[in-house]
C-alpha cells in the first residue's frame, strides 16, 4: 500500500470515517438534529474533498479502485444527492417519533455504497457497492415502520434486489470460470480471444441482474410498487443514486472491457432499451397515482439511457457518448430528487399524509402556488421541454444516437417522449384546474428544505438554459 | 495438486443446479422465511462456482470472493430477518400474499 | 476421474443399502404387529411430550441470532489475517486493527441503543415511547 497517495480516495475515506463517527455520536447521544447536521456536514465534506482530489488523480488505488475524473464526477453528483436527500429528510421525519437517527446514518452508508460503484474498477469493489447500497436501502425503504406500505415495499425491494444481485454474482461466476481474470482490463482481453458457450449463459444472467437494479423491461415489475410504497424522499434517492450509480459502474465496465465490441450483447441491450421506452411510457398512461406514473416513466428514462451503451459500439469515438450519459444522469438524478422531494413537500403542505391519486392534484396550484411552480419545472424537464435540462439531456442522447445512426431506437426515442409530454403536461393540467379554492392549514416547510428545491430547480434552469459550461467541463475530464 | 481432483465442469453443474432449486423456491415457496432461505441457497451456490473456478485456474480470488459473498449475505440475512420480524408484527402472518395492498 | 477409482464407493452403496434394507425387511416380516393405544408412546426412555412442539419463543433470541451471524463473519477475515500474518507485515496490522475498531464501534453502538440488555422490556433511547410488545 505504500506509494498510493490516499488524496485520490478522500472521498470514500470521508464517508466511511464519517459513518464509524456518526456511530460513535448516536451511540453518545441521540439527538435527532444534531446528527442530521452532521450527516449533512459530512456529505458536504465528500462532495468537496472531490476538489483536492483531482491533484492525485489518475491512481490506480489497489487493483480494485480506479481513482480518475470519472470517479470524482460521479462521486460529487452522488455525494450532492445525498445530501439533498438528508436535507429533505428532516421535514419528512419531523412528527415521527422514536429513532430518527439511523435514518441518517443509512443515507450515509448508501452513498458510500454508490461513491464505492463509482470507483469500481473489479468485479469485488462491484459487488461490495452494490450490496451496500442496496442494504442500506431495504432498511431505508422500510424505515416509517409503523405503517404498512413502506413495510411491504421493503420486503418486495428485499426478495427482488436480492435475487437479482445473486443472479448476477452467479452470472460473473460462470464468466470467471471462462477467462479467469476479475478485473475489467482483463476481462477485455481476455473476452477478446475467448469463444466458450459458458459465455452466453453468464452474459444472459449479468444482464438479467443489472437490468433488474436499473428496471429496465422486462425486469421492471417492481419498480411501481416500490415507489409507492417507499417515504417521498428516499424515493427520489433510489430513482436518482441508486440507478445512477449502477449505470456508472455498468458504464465504466462497458468502457473498460470494451463490452461494447460483441455484437450479440450490443443486440440484447438494444432490445432492452427499446421494449424500456414503449412499455415504460405505454404503462405511465394507464397509471392513476402519481408515484406509480413517475416509476413508469423512470423506466422509460433507463431506456433513454441504454441507448448510450449501443450508440458506443457503433460511433469511432466513444467519449461523446460517455459525455452523453454523464450529461443526462446529472440532468435526470436533479430532476427525479427534484419532482419526489416537491411531492413530498406538497402532501406535507397540504394536509393529507401522501398526494396519491392524480384526482388530488386538482386545484393545487390555487392552494399551493410556490411549491406547486417548482414541481411543474421538474415534471417538464423530466418530459424534456426546452429550457430545462432534461431538454439537453435528451438532446446530447439524441446526438449520441444519430452519431451512432440508431435510427430505430431514435425513433422510439420520440414516440416516447411524445407520450411522455401527454401525461405529464396531464398532471401539469390537473393542478391548474379550479379547485376548492380556500387553503386548507397550510404547513410551510421549513426553509432548509425549500431552499434545497429552490436550489435544485434553479440549477434544472441554469443546466436547460446555459448547458455550455457542464458540457465543457465533461469534455475536458471524460 | 494431490488428492481428488473433482472437474470444475461438474462442480459448476452442481452449482446450477443448486441455483435453480433456490430460484425455484423463490417462486414457489410463499412463506418469507423460506424465501430467505432459498435466496441464500441461490447465493452459496454463486460461492461454490466461483471457489470451483479459482480451484481451476490456480487463484486465490475464488475464495476471497466466496469470504466476501459470505458477509454479503450475512448482512443482507440480518436486515432480511429484522423486516420479518417487523411483517410478523405488523400483519400476524409470513405469508407474503397476505401483503398485497400493493398492486402488481 | 477413472471409473475404476470409483468401484469401490459403488460397491461400499449398494451394501449398505443392502444391509439396511435387510434388518428392516426381516423384523417387519418376522415381527408381531400390535396397535395398541401405547404402541406410539415412547417406552421406559425418555418423557411423553406435553404441548406443541410450535412454541413461541421471545423476540429477544431472534435478535441475539442477528448479532452471531453478524460477528461470526468477522472472524473469517481475521482468521484469514491471522494465517499470513508474518507476510503481511505492518501494513497488515494497521488495515486489521482499523477493521476491528470499526467492530468494536459497532459493538459500543449496540450496547449503547440497548440492544444488548436482556430482558428489559423498553430499550435505552426510546424512554417515552411505547414499550416494545412482544410477539404474541
Amino acid at each position: 500500500m505504500s506509494g498510493v497517495n490516499w488524496w485520490a480516495i478522500a472521498p470514500l475515506l470521508v464517508l466511511s470515517g464519517g459513518a464509524v463517527l456518526l456511530m460513535l455520536l448516536v451511540a453518545a447521544r441521540r439527538d435527532t438534529p444534531l446528527s442530521w447536521i452532521t450527516t449533512a456536514l459530512i456529505l458536504a465534506a465528500a462532495a468537496l474533498s472531490c476538489l483536492p482530489a483531482r491533484e492525485a488523480i489518475p491512481q490506480a488505488v489497489t487493483p480494485l479502485l480506479m481513482a480518475d475524473s470519472y470517479a470524482l464526477f460521479f462521486t460529487a453528483l452522488f455525494a450532492i444527492c445525498g445530501l439533498v436527500t438528508v436535507i429533505v429528510s428532516h421535514e419528512y421525519l419531523g412528527e415521527r417519533h422514536g429513532e430518527n437517527e439511523e435514518f441518517f446514518l443509512l443515507v450515509l452508508l448508501s452513498t458510500l455504497g454508490a461513491v464505492t460503484l463509482a470507483y469500481a474498477n473489479h468485479f469485488v469493489a462491484l459487488l461490495l457497492g452494490m450490496e451496500l447500497m442496496g442494504v442500506s436501502l431495504y432498511a431505508l425503504i422500510g424505515y416509517p415502520d409503523k405503517l404498512e406500505l413502506p413495510l411491504e415495499a421493503a420486503i418486495k425491494y428485499l426478495v427482488l434486489s436480492a435475487a437479482a444481485s445473486i443472479t448476477f454474482v452467479f452470472g460473473f461466476a460462470l464468466l470467471y470460470a471462462a477467462v479467469g481474470v476479475l478485473d475489467y482490463p482483463g476481462i477485455g482481453a481476455a473476452l477478446a480471444s475467448a469463444d466458450n458457450p459458458v459465455l452466453l449463459a453468464s452474459a444472459a444472467m449479468i444482464v438479467a441482474g443489472l437490468g433488474y437494479k436499473l428496471s429496465v423491461v422486462p425486469f421492471h415489475m417492481w419498480t411501481p410498487d416500490v415507489y409507492e410504497g417507499a417515504p417521498a424522499p428516499i424515493t427520489g434517492f433510489l430513482a436518482a443514486v441508486s440507478k445512477g450509480a449502477i449505470f456508472a459502474a455498468l458504464l465504466r465496465w462497458w468502457m473498460a472491457s470494451g463490452l461494447y465490441e460483441l455484437p450479440g450483447l450490443l443486440t440484447l441491450v438494444a432490445l432492452v432499451a427499446g421494449a424500456s421506452m414503449l412499455v415504460g411510457n405505454l404503462l405511465a398512461l394507464l397509471q392513476d397515482n402519481i408515484k406509480r406514473v413517475l416509476a413508469y416513466s423512470s423506466i422509460a428514462h433507463m431506456g433513454y439511457l441504454l441507448i448510450v451503451l449501443v450508440a458506443c459500439g457503433l460511433v469511432a469515438d466513444p467519449h461523446l457518448a460517455k459525455e452523453a450519459a454523464a450529461y443526462y444522469l446529472v440532468a435526470y438524478s436533479l430532476t427525479s430528487l427534484a419532482a419526489f422531494t416537491l411531492l413530498g413537500l406538497l402532501s406535507r403542505a397540504s394536509g393529507s399524509k401522501e398526494l396519491a391519486s392524480l384526482d388530488d392534484l386538482t386545484g393545487l396550484f390555487w392552494r399551493q402556488p410556490g411549491l406547486s411552480l417548482l414541481f411543474t419545472v421538474a415534471l417538464l424537464s423530466l418530459a424534456g421541454i426546452p429550457l430545462t435540462a432534461g431538454f439537453v439531456g435528451k438532446f446530447y442522447l439524441f446526438s449520441a444516437g444519430v452519431a451512432g445512426s440508431l435510427w430505430g431506437l431514435l425513433a422510439l426515442l420520440v414516440i416516447g417522449s411524445a407520450i411522455g409530454l401527454y401525461y405529464y403536461l396531464r398532471m401539469v393540467y390537473r393542478m391548474t384546474l379550479a379547485g376548492d379554492a380556500q387553503p386548507a392549514a397550510v404547513e410551510r416547510p421549513g426553509w432548509p428544505a425549500r431552499l434545497t428545491c429552490y436550489g435544485l430547480v434553479l440549477a434544472m434552469l441554469y443546466l436547460g438554459i446555459v448547458p455550455g459550461p457542464l458540457m465543457e467541463i465533461l469534455r475536458t475530464i471524460l | 495438486m494431490d488428492g481428488l481432483q473433482v472437474p470444475m465442469e461438474h462442480v459448476l453443474g452442481l452449482a446450477s443446479l443448486l441455483f435453480a432449486m433456490g430460484l425455484t423456491g423463490l417462486m414457489v415457496r410463499r412463506n418469507i422465511l423460506f424465501v430467505l432461505m432459498s435466496l441464500e441457497v441461490m447465493l452459496n451456490a454463486g460461492a461454490l462456482a466461483f471457489v470451483s473456478a479459482g480451484a481451476h485456474w490456480g487463484q486465490p480470488d475464488g475464495q476471497v470472493v466466496f469470504m466476501l459473498i459470505l458477509t454479503v449475505a450475512a448482512a443482507e440475512v440480518s436486515v432480511g430477518l429484522g423486516l420479518v420480524l417487523q411483517v410478523q408484527r405488523r400483519f400476524q402472518t409470513l405469508d407474503v400474499d397476505n401483503a398485497t395492498r400493493l398492486r402488481g | 476421474m477413472r471409473s475404476t477409482e470409483l468401484l469401490p464407493f459403488v460397491v461400499y452403496f449398494a451394501a449398505v443399502i443392502l444391509l439396511v434394507a435387510t434388518m428392516l425387511g426381516l423384523s417387519w416380516l418376522l415381527g408381531q404387529r400390535r396397535a395398541n393405544k401405547a404402541t406410539n408412546m415412547p417406552f421406559e426412555s425418555g418423557v411423553i411430550s406435553v404441548g406443541s412442539s410450535q412454541i413461541q419463543l421471545s423476540v429477544e433470541f431472534y435478535l441475539i441470532a442477528i448479532f452471531f451471524v453478524i460477528f461470526d463473519l468477522e472472524t473469517v477475515f481475521i482468521f484469514a489475517w491471522a494465517i499470513a500474518f508474518f507476510e503481511l507485515g505492518w501494513a497488515g496490522y494497521a488495515a486489521i486493527m482499523v477493521f476491528i475498531v470499526v467492530l468494536g464501534v459497532a459493538l459500543i453502538y449496540e450496547w449503547r441503543s440497548g440492544a444488548l440488555d436482556w430482558g428489559q422490556k423498553t430499550r435505552r433511547g426510546l424512554e417515552g415511547a411505547p414499550p416494545i410488545e412482544e410477539t404474541p
